[in-house]
Order: structure tokens, then C-alpha cells, then sequence
């Protein structure tokens, strides 16, 4: 490969994003094509609204990815902050927006608390959230014996299914505001530099002075933020307070991020890539549905993408790292 | 949280936790499901009715936390050593669930499959559930007829690991073939029994084929509900529907006029019927072995527990049909499928 | 007896002991552990009745047994401080192909069993190989290969079970060694020894061991860590195989639900027992016996809580409230040991 390092299509690849923006980009014209319904407003809307959901549960791990750790409490957080959100409405007749408050409120503590245990002992994250795990959808099937809540009010309903203008979604206000502002916190807040500092390499970003617990209950408190809020947004997308909320969440939390490019040891990690990650997702599950694909064959199809998202960033990575290498020769 | 305490206290301080002496109280009957669904709510109800009205020891509903074959197994093995004699089991699997129950017979125990079947050869006495395939079938002829005879046919289904899946997706294929040719089944879902993933592929199916679909009939829960909810939100009352079982959704739907009708089974009668029957067998009856037993994919062993096709006059006393076909079975079982001394 | 190789992360030989070995054992995880199963045991026997019947004593051996299996079978790849999403799915595989070989191709058992096992083995060497190759964390590569194994597996059966396998397969599952004892309790104990062995005493064992705590060190003094990494993953999957045709015999079926969807139902057990027995996550420790021992804890609180009656939805809260528990105590155990300089 004959790549220099000043030519602009060279840094445009070194972007996170390019390659899941192209391949999402085939993948609608492709479909479109054979499908014209694809392109149909209603449709739109539809995998709008999956995006939008999907694509906060991602950002949810993201954080986390980036400390170089993993959340596996994530869905559990969201189920158990969708029964509460629906629970107290439906049991005490709490009015909408302190409901909210303290459905978000149970989300950020869920996180803190296990940020905090992290940070104090050092254990390691994937156990302590594993634990997490365990307790909080122990809590959420106590509480509901697995029956679902009824109770979501007219408003919250109504959210889950209008549209802002033509076939956008308002569920994907919640989804803007919450990947800007974590390109925001990764990009231009000092937290976000911090959390990304310690995913590279921790004994350093200690000894330039951050604080490491602080840093980590943060993440993982942010974390539980964007976890209640796709818990909630789920909430008005079903219409009804399901238990079962959050089970499937863990195996597409990670492949998306994946898929963007983000490195799962830390330190690195992308929004926009994230975000065509989600949107590859989608147009896959919508795609074998709307071509009548034996449901057999979903399972395998997601396996493989993982591992051609792993070899593409891998192979990037190398030619990185080469290209770098010559430099410093040269 | 009281619960928890209540272990907790009893582990570290040793106090004694009052578990009843359960030995010789007559019949115990223990309704287990194979996890936590919404169907089985009328078990506690169905097993409480069923213990006072025929004076047994216990009728406890007794959930797995979640669906996991093991989860299920574990709860049966402790609910034997707490003294139960009789269960109600839907088998969590056909197949896999059937050396659970043989080890439960093994111990004096008497087993119903319930709601579901086992395959035979199993050690369960009979099968007591809605004839799956039947009711898929008078669900899809139903709709057929508000199809106008003619059209094309979606069918969304539960788990493909769900015995009665199978079952369903022939008996809508064989209403439709009755038809010749006017009556289509252009696709099925399955695997959809679950809230995200029912409402992603039902919505994406309905997003592309809406035009091209002329009737949905679902025979699982959750995707009766978010079909239901589909359809309310395109505000279309042109595809006909037809769903299934009694979730407030699809009863509003139905009184709406967003969904024609729904094919309600009977989950209160298997439980409160199932315990009857258990605690004749423990008390002098056996079963008749030239009974009218049915038989289906699975076994030659089975006993409708009735099925009802509710449309918008009927939706609001829902629970009368279901009270009456409870009523009628319960009548008429004795005489045909009990010897009592 | 308790340890097996290194106490902690530290490689074998280079630190100094400063305590007595009967020092170690008593303020070791495995005896804290084994103590409070006594207690644990002593309490459910005399409060609740029928925890010591028979037959309340067979089926809890049993299920030890098999979490045992599972719990090792995790174990064996977080030596090097990775992990294997696709336990539960390797498991499924194997159970399956043996089952297909047995009522298909007509295979006695003797012949099903290893080909069985060897297979674990080969999609373990899959799941190795790649994330050697790949230079992936093995959490991806295993999360991935989970969804692979799987789907192939229930696109191959289309989720059909195998039900007319060979008696002797189901009697060996409902077989009683001695009143109350399970010969799959016994399997899983003689494949302890045998670990506590392997790691103990063998040169590839050993190896394990030392890439774990200090991939770098091992590597410069000789230790191909690559190869030893694809060896922890074959090992890896040669035990989920050997859990998946256990829970076969259980059950006298092989059924493609046995673990779930994808084989997630083993991930709980697979990292609970470990994990409460004193493996360390980040490598370079194992405690085969800890395992066990974990096992063992897990499903006597499960028995005693479900015979309590506390509600079976409680008894998932309760046990990540054990976990979390343990691995505190664990922490603080280490901090007051490293304070006293016992270590």
C-alpha cells in the first residue's frame, strides 16, 4: 500500500467512523434498491426508533470501554430503572416528571454504588458489575414477580410514538442529546480526557496528578445515567413497564462500540463510529427480517460481523502503527 | 428487601425459620410454570380457588425466577423435599424436562403437564392443556372469514424452542390451505415471545408489507400485544387481526376495532381442573385408560382445556367464557376419565 | 492441599515464605470458604426439614457437580487472565454432537464420549487460536464465536433435541454410587485431583500459570505464551464438553435449551464458583478446590433458600449479594494479611 502520510484520504480512513459510515451508507442504497419499501416513511420511523434506543444503550458501554473496563450491570440498571420509573406511577399516582427524576436518580446511584466499590477495592469491574448484575434484576424480579406495570401514562406513551417531523422519531431527541454530549465529554471536558487517560494507561494518568476514583465513579455513574434513560425510552417505545427490559442488552452493547472502533482495553473510543455501528445492527436485523431470512441463521450472521469489525480495526490498527513507525525512522 | 432479611437473620443469628411440617397433609399440589410469563397469572388465583373449594393441603403457584431448564429442574427437586405430592408442570422443555418428572414419579409424587406437553414416552399421568394446533386453526379460520375469504395471511409466533411453535405455524398453513388457493400465508416470525424483539420485526415486517397483508393472525402473547399496538399506531382497520390470550392491550384493541378478536385459552381452568384431578387420583380414583383421550404431536394423552373465540361484543365479559368453558369441562371430566371407587 | 501453584500474582519461586504452611491454610480463601459451608450446612440441617433427606442430598451433589465442571471449565482459561464467553455454548455443541452421534450414526458411548470431548477441545483451539492470532481480548473473540457455535449448532438441529439416546446414558445420570452420591459429583471431584495435579506438577501446567501472572517474564524466560494461551482455551473447552455431556446424562437427552439462549444460563455459575473460590480474574492464580468449594457454597444457599421459601424471585439478589460479599471479604482478608507483611 502506497500510503503517505499527509494525503488526506489516508487521514480520513484513520478516522474511527469512515469504514462503519461506508458500509452502513452500501447497505441502505443496496437494500433500498431491492426493496423500495425500506425507504418508507413509516419505515424510517421504525428503525429510527431502534437507533435511537440501541444507540444510548451503546454510549452506555462506551464509557465504560473507554475506562478500559466493562459494565455487565448495564441492562440490568435499565430494567430495573424502567419497573421503578412505571411502579411508583402506577402504585403511589407520583406525577410524571418526579417519577422521572427519581427513575433517573435510581440510575446514577446504581452506577455510582458499583463505580465506588470498584474504585475503593480495585477489584475487578466485570465482577463487581457481574454482582450488579445479579442484585439488581434480583430486585426488579422481587418487585414485579415478572409481572409487567400497565400504568405508563398517556404522555410517556405518546412520546414512544409521535414524531417530531415527517418520520423522525422523538425518541431520537433523548439519542441526540445524549451522543452529543458525549462527544462533548470526551472531546472537550476534562472528565472525558481523565476517563480516557486512565483506559490508556493507568499508572501514568495517576502520576500526572488525575484522580483515579474519582474518574471511575464518574464513568460508571454516567453510565447508569444513559442506561436509565434507554431503560425510559424503552418504557415509552413497548408502552408498558416489562421486567424482562434490559435482558438482551449486553451482547449488542459491546458489538456496536466494537464495530465503531472502539479498543476494548481502553483509551480509545469513537461516538460517530459507535453510532453506524448501531445503524449496521439495525439494518441487519431489519434486513433478514424484511427478506424473510431464516430466523436460524440471525445468530451467525451477528457472530461474523463482530469478528470482521475485530479483523478490519486490527488490520488498521497494524498499518497505523507502520505508517507511525516510518515516520519516527524518517 | 424483608425477605432477604428474613434469610439473612436466620443464617447469622441461627434462629429458627418456621418451615411447616408438611408430611401427611393430604394432597400438596405445587403449579409450576417454566418461568416467569404472563399467561400463568391465573395459576395462583386458579390453585387458591382449587384448595379451598376441594379442601387440598396446598395449591402453591411456585415460579422459576427466569427460563432456564435448570432454574426449573432445582425448583421441582426442592419442591418435592418440602412435601409436595402433586404437580402441575409446564414443561420448560419437551424433551428436557421429562428425567425432572420421571425422578418425581420415581419418589411417589404424580405429575400433569400442564398448559404444555411432554413427549412421549413421559412418566406425567396425561397432558392438560389448549389444543394448540385447534385453536390456532379456529383462530385462523376466524379470520379468514373477516378476511372475506380471501387475502394474505401473517403469522407471528413464540419461541421456536416452544414445542407448540411447531404446532401453531401448521394448523394457520392448514386453515389457509382449506381455501384453495384464496387464502395465503406469506410469512411467519417466530422466535418473538419477547417485548425488543417483537417489536422491532413486527414493526419492521409491518413498516415494508403493510400494503401486501391483508390479515395477522399471532398465537403468542407478546407479539398479540405489539401487533396490536402496531396497528393502533398506524391506525390501520383494514388488516384484520386476529390474536391471542387476554392482555389488556389487545382486549382495548379489540374494543376499538383495531383487532377482530382473540383466541383466549384457559389458564385458570388448567390450574384449578389440574389440582382437582390430582387430588381425586391421590384420593381413590385412577384414571380410565379407554378415556376420550386426544392425542397431538406430542402425546397420545391429552385433554383440551378449552379455547374461545372472543370478538368485539364479547370482549368486555371475557371472563364469563372463560369461566364457562371451565365449568362445563369440570362437569363432565369425572365421567369420562375417572374410575372412582 | 488447598492451592494449587502460585498464591498470588507473583511467579512461583521468587518470593519469599515467611509463614508456616499450616499459617497459610488456615488464612487461606479455600478454609474461610469451607467453613462457612460447615456453618452454612449446620443451620439449613437443624432448621429446615428435609435439607438432609436422601434424596435433597443426591440432587444438590448432582448440581455441584456439574457447576463444578462448569466452574473449572472457566477457571482453566482465566489462569491467563482472559475469559470464554462461549462455555455454555461450547457445552451445547458437544452435548448435541454426541447425541446426533449416538441415535444418528448409531456410535457406541464408549467412542461418543471422547469424540465428544475432543470436539470441546477443537472449538476451545477456535476460540485460542484467534484470540492469539488476532491480538483481540478474548472477551470479543469469545462473545463472537458464542453467537457462531450456537447458531451453527441450532441451524444444524433446528433445535431438535435428541431423545433416543442409549439407556445407559440416563441411568449413569440417575445412578446412586452410594445412598445420596451421584458418580457426576464423583466425575467432578476426580477432575479436581487431576487439575490440582496438572497444575501442580506439570511442566504445561506451570507454564499456564507463569504467562498468567507475568506474560512478560514468562516470555523471556522461554515460555511460548501464545502456545500456552491456545492450550488454556482447549482445556477450556474440553471441560465445558465434559459439563455438557454430564448435564446429557441428567437429563437422558441432549436439548439445544439445556444452557439457554447461546449457552448464557453458564455464565453466572461458570464465574460465581471461581471467583468465590479465590481465582483471580487477572490471572496467575488458580484454586481448583476453591472452585469446588464455590460450587459447592452456591447451590447449598440455593437449596436452603428455595426450602426457606423466601421467594424465588429473591434468590437471584441474594446470590449476587454473596458474590459481592465474598470477593470483599476476600480483598479484606488480603489487605490485613499485606498490612501484617504476611505476604
Amino acid at each position: 500500500m502506497a500510503a503517505t502520510r499527509d494525503s488526506a484520504l489516508t487521514r480520513a480512513f484513520d478516522n474511527d467512523w469512515i469504514g462503519p459510515g461506508l458500509v452502513s451508507l452500501i447497505a441502505v442504497v443496496a437494500i433500498s434498491l431491492a426493496q423500495p419499501a425500506f425507504l418508507s416513511p413509516f419505515n424510517i420511523f421504525v428503525l429510527m426508533s431502534a437507533i435511537s434506543v440501541n444507540m444510548v444503550i451503546a454510549l452506555g458501554q462506551l464509557v465504560i470501554i473507554g475506562l478500559g473496563q466493562m459494565n455487565l450491570a448495564l441492562g440490568s440498571i435499565g430494567g430495573l430503572v424502567a419497573i421503578s420509573f412505571v411502579g411508583v406511577i402506577e402504585r403511589y399516582g407520583i406525577p410524571v416528571p418526579l417519577a422521572l427524576a427519581f427513575a433517573l436518580g435510581i440510575g446514577i446511584a446504581a452506577g455510582m454504588s458499583g463505580g465506588y466499590i470498584i474504585a475503593r477495592t480495585m477489584i475487578s469491574a466485570f465482577i463487581i458489575t457481574l454482582a450488579g448484575l445479579q442484585i439488581f434484576k434480583g430486585i426488579n424480579l422481587g418487585i414485579t414477580e415478572a409481572q409487567p406495570f400497565y400504568g405508563v401514562p398517556e404522555a410517556v406513551k405518546a412520546f414512544g410514538q409521535a414524531s417530531v417531523i415527517g418520520p423522525l422519531p422523538w425518541l431520537m431527541v433523548p439519542m441526540m442529546i445524549c451522543s452529543v454530549a458525549m462527544w462533548y465529554l470526551f472531546n472537550r471536558m476534562r472528565i472525558g480526557r481523565h476517563i480516557l487517560a486512565m483506559g490508556s494507561n493507568p499508572h501514568a494518568a495517576e502520576l500526572s496528578g488525575i484522580d483515579a476514583n474519582a474518574t471511575i465513579i464518574w464513568a460508571h455513574g454516567i453510565s447508569g445515567l444513559l442506561a436509565a434513560i434507554a431503560g425510559l425510552m424503552l418504557v415509552a417505545r413497548l408502552q408498558i413497564g416489562q421486567p424482562t427490559i434490559g435482558d438482551d442488552w449486553l451482547i449488542s452493547s459491546f458489538a456496536a462500540p466494537v464495530i465503531g472502533g472502539a479498543v476494548l482495553t481502553g483509551g480509545r473510543v469513537s461516538v460517530a463510529g459507535t453510532f453506524f455501528g448501531v445503524v449496521i445492527i439495525a439494518i441487519i436485523t431489519q434486513g433478514l427480517v424484511m427478506f424473510n431470512i431464516d430466523p436460524f441463521v440471525v445468530q451467525i450472521v451477528l457472530g461474523a460481523l463482530i469478528l470482521w469489525a475485530v479483523a478490519v480495526n486490527r488490520l488498521r490498527e497494524m498499518r497505523i502503527a507502520r505508517v507511525q513507525a516510518r515516520g519516527a525512522g524518517a | 428487601m424483608k425477605m432477604i432479611s428474613k434469610a439473612a437473620a436466620a443464617l447469622l443469628l441461627g434462629t429458627f425459620v418456621c418451615v411447616p411440617a408438611l408430611a401427611d397433609e393430604g394432597t400438596m399440589v405445587a403449579l409450576v410454570p417454566g418461568g416467569p410469563h404472563p399467561y400463568f397469572a391465573a395459576w395462583e388465583q386458579a390453585g387458591a380457588d382449587a384448595k379451598k373449594e376441594f379442601g387440598l393441603g396446598a395449591a402453591d403457584y411456585r415460579v422459576p425466577a427466569k427460563w432456564e431448564l435448570n432454574l426449573q429442574s432445582q425448583l421441582l427437586e426442592s419442591l418435592l423435599t418440602q412435601g409436595y405430592n402433586s404437580f402441575l408442570i409446564f414443561p420448560g422443555d419437551a424433551v428436557g424436562t421429562t428425567s425432572v418428572a420421571q425422578e418425581l414419579v420415581d419418589n411417589g409424587a404424580q405429575v400433569i403437564a400442564t398448559a404444555g406437553c411432554l413427549k412421549d414416552p413421559s412418566p406425567a399421568l396425561f397432558c392438560l392443556g389448549t389444543d394448540t394446533g385447534n385453536s390456532a386453526y379456529l383462530g385462523a379460520k376466524e379470520l379468514i372469514r373477516a378476511m372475506g375469504g380471501k387475502g394474505k395471511i401473517a403469522h407471528f409466533t413464540g419461541f421456536l424452542v416452544d414445542p407448540n411453535t411447531q404446532l401453531r405455524i401448521d394448523a394457520v398453513q392448514k386453515a389457509a390451505d382449506e381455501t384453495n388457493g384464496a387464502v395465503e400465508v406469506v410469512q411467519v416470525i417466530a422466535d418473538i415471545d419477547a417485548p425488543q424483539p417483537a417489536e422491532e420485526k413486527i414493526n419492521a415486517y409491518l413498516a415494508a408489507n403493510a400494503a401486501g397483508v391483508d390479515g395477522i393472525i399471532t398465537t403468542a402473547w407478546v407479539p398479540a400485544v405489539v401487533a396490536a399496538n402496531s396497528l393502533r399506531k398506524i391506525g390501520d382497520k383494514r388488516i384484520k387481526m386476529v390474536g391471542i390470550d387476554h392482555d389488556e392491550v389487545v382486549i382495548k384493541a379489540i374494543a376499538d376495532g383495531f383487532v377482530d378478536g382473540t383466541m383466549l385459552q384457559n389458564p385458570y381452568g388448567q390450574g384449578f381442573i389440574g389440582s382437582y384431578v390430582l387430588n381425586r387420583l391421590r384420593t381413590g380414583c385412577t384414571l380410565k385408560e379407554d378415556g376420550p383421550w386426544k392425542s397431538n404431536a406430542l402425546t397420545v394423552r391429552f385433554v383440551d382445556s378449552g379455547t374461545v373465540f372472543v370478538d368485539q361484543a364479547t370482549a368486555p365479559t371475557y371472563v364469563n367464557a372463560m369461566v364457562g368453558i371451565t365449568a362445563d369441562l369440570l362437569a363432565g371430566f369425572e365421567k369420562d376419565f375417572l374410575t372412582c371407587s | 492441599m488447598a492451592h494449587a501453584g502460585a498464591d498470588n500474582p507473583i511467579p512461583p519461586g521468587s518470593a519469599p515464605r515467611r509463614m508456616s504452611s499450616g499459617m497459610r491454610l488456615l488464612l487461606g480463601n479455600e478454609f474461610g470458604l469451607a467453613v462457612l459451608i460447615l456453618l452454612t450446612v449446620a443451620v439449613f440441617a437443624l432448621t429446615l426439614d428435609g435439607f438432609t433427606s436422601p434424596f435433597s442430598i443426591y440432587t444438590i451433589g448432582r448440581q455441584i457437580g456439574i457447576d463444578t465442571m462448569i466452574g473449572l471449565a472457566m477457571m482453566a482459561v482465566i489462569v491467563t487472565g482472559g475469559l470464554d464467553l462461549s462455555v455454555g455454548a461450547i457445552g451445547v455443541c458437544s452435548a448435541m454432537l454426541f447425541g446426533w452421534l449416538m441415535q444418528v450414526m448409531g456410535v457406541p458411548v464408549p467412542v461418543a464420549v471422547p469424540v465428544a470431548v475432543l470436539f470441546g477441545a477443537s472449538l476451545g483451539f477456535v476460540n485460542g487460536f484467534t484470540v492469539v492470532m488476532s491480538g483481540v481480548h478474548s472477551f470479543i473473540i469469545t462473545l463472537a464465536s458464542m453467537s457462531i457455535f450456537f447458531g451453527v449448532m441450532i441451524f444444524l438441529t433446528r433445535a431438535a433435541a435428541f431423545n433416543g439416546l442409549p439407556p445407559q446414558v440416563q441411568a449413569f445420570g440417575k445412578m446412586r454410587v452410594l445412598p445420596g452420591i451421584s458418580p457426576l459429583l464423583l466425575i467432578a471431584v476426580a477432575v479436581c485431583a487431576a487439575l490440582v495435579v496438572f497444575y501442580r506438577y506439570s511442566t504445561l501446567g506451570r507454564q499456564m500459570l507463569a504467562a498468567g501472572a507475568n506474560a512478560r517474564a514468562a516470555e523471556l524466560s522461554g515460555i511460548r505464551t501464545g502456545r500456552v494461551i491456545v492450550a488454556c482455551h482447549m482445556l477450556t473447552g474440553l471441560l465445558a464438553a465434559i459439563a455438557g455431556l454430564m448435564v446429557t446424562a441428567r437429563t437422558g437427552a441432549a436439548v439445544p435449551s439445556m444452557a439457554g439462549q447461546l449457552g448464557q444460563d453458564w455464565l453466572l455459575p461458570a464465574f460465581l464458583a471461581p471467583v468465590l473460590g479465590g481465582t483471580l480474574l487477572s490471572g496467575g492464580r488458580v484454586s481448583v478446590i476453591g472452585t469446588l468449594l464455590g460450587a459447592t457454597f452456591i447451590n447449598i444457599m440455593t437449596s436452603g433458600l428455595l426450602l426457606m421459601r423466601v421467594g424465588e424471585f429473591w434468590i437471584l439478589a441474594f446470590l449476587g449479594v454473596m458474590l459481592l460479599i465474598a470477593v470483599l471479604a476476600d480483598r479484606t482478608r488480603q489487605v490485613f494479611l499485606t498490612s501484617r507483611g504476611m505476604i
